[in-house]
């Protein structure tokens, strides 16, 4: 089970991949869990709630900004303050920055980052019909982030770096950008068996998130090294798979939990 | 983009500030120009108000 070795070509094509995957999935966004999403065809009333949003929070948000997209509630994972400033990895149509806009108030700030220009127009949107003062989106590239270095107080992410193919650098850059003493919370996937070769050679699998997800210990370890430490890895409770996760379920892959700390300390390796 | 998010923005190649020229706004918002980095010289483009921070040989 190895990523971020690939050839650079293999990266370049994975990331057309998931482009041209999402990008259209932008549009279609009025029900949850389209084609385009690492869901299932069904289960629309359902998904928000098997993905640990509560209806009270998505009632709340403008329409269109939930997607059906993730696999979890990352801004759940672990409080979120006034006046934090937040980045959000992969922020689609912005659902995930809209719930941490309300947890940050007027004297907090949001930054979403992705690297699908239909999401990122459609999130800009969805700011505008909702009145979020304090939510900006870019245009980037989670493995390079236009971000300073330490300037962000939580960096949160949705189901989005099971398809980076160098998740080592992925959490380098969220590590650089977050302040001493600041969080990841991270909604994802991993693999609780081995990946053959072949799926991970499968572009339709790898763009529905799920056979470029890491394993538990492959992705702590990427996580210590890149700096974090106070590491959790839990994978969510389901009394059933929801038809949302189906696809990655047939390869073993299931939705975690990731919450770790950049140390004020400078870590001893 | 707002102005005020400029202190948190960089490049994503060389990491270093941005520099940033207005070339339309629309009340506090601006919605087309530049954003150059002040070490390598990269030129990322704002447009309908969305600065494209990608790397240049990853845009399409």
């Amino acid at each position: 089970m190895t990523t971020g070795v690939e050839p650079p070509e293999f990266d370049l094509t994975v990331r057309a991949k998931v482009r041209e995957r999402y990008g259209p999935a932008a549009a279609g966004g009025d029900s949850c869990c389209g084609s385009g999403s690492c869901c299932g065809a069904s289960g629309a009333s359902s998904c928000g709630d098997s993905l640990g949003y509560s209806a009270q929070e998505l009632s709340a948000l403008p329409e269109g900004a939930f997607l059906g997209l993730g696999c979890g509630n990352p801004t759940a994972l672990q409080g979120i303050a006034p006046g934090e400033s937040v980045l959000d990895l992969g922020s689609g149509a912005g659902v995930d920055c809209f719930l941490a806009a309300r947890r940050v108030g007027d004297t907090g700030r949001v930054l979403g980052v992705d690297m699908t220009p239909e999401m990122v127009a459609r999130a800009r949107d969805n700011a505008r019909k909702g009145g979020f003062g304090n939510v900006e989106f870019r245009l980037g590239e989670i493995e390079h982030l236009p971000v300073a270095d330490r300037s962000v107080d939580v960096v949160i992410s949705n189901c989005v770096i099971n398809l980076a193919p160098d998740k080592g650098q992925v959490y380098r850059e969220a590590f650089r950008v977050l302040r001493p003493g600041g969080r990841l919370l991270v909604s994802d996937l991993v693999a609780t068996r081995p990946i053959s070769a072949e799926a991970r050679r499968d572009l339709e699998r790898w763009a529905g998130c799920s056979s470029g997800a890491l394993s538990t210990e492959e992705t702590n370890e990427r996580l210590r090294t890149a700096g974090f430490r106070d590491i959790s890895i839990v994978r969510r409770s389901l009394e059933t798979t929801p038809a949302t996760l189906a696809p990655a379920d047939e390869l073993g892959v299931v939705p975690v939990g990731i919450v770790a700390v950049r140390p004020v300390q400078v870590p001893v390796p | 983009m707002k102005p005020d998010l400029m202190e948190i923005l960089c490049c994503p190649l060389c990491r270093a500030d941005l520099q940033l020229t207005t070339r339309k706004t629309e009340g506090p918002e601006i919605v087309e120009g530049v954003l150059t980095c002040t070490k390598c010289g990269t030129e990322y483009p704002i447009e309908d108000g969305i600065p494209n921070l990608l790397p240049p040989d990853e845009r399409d």
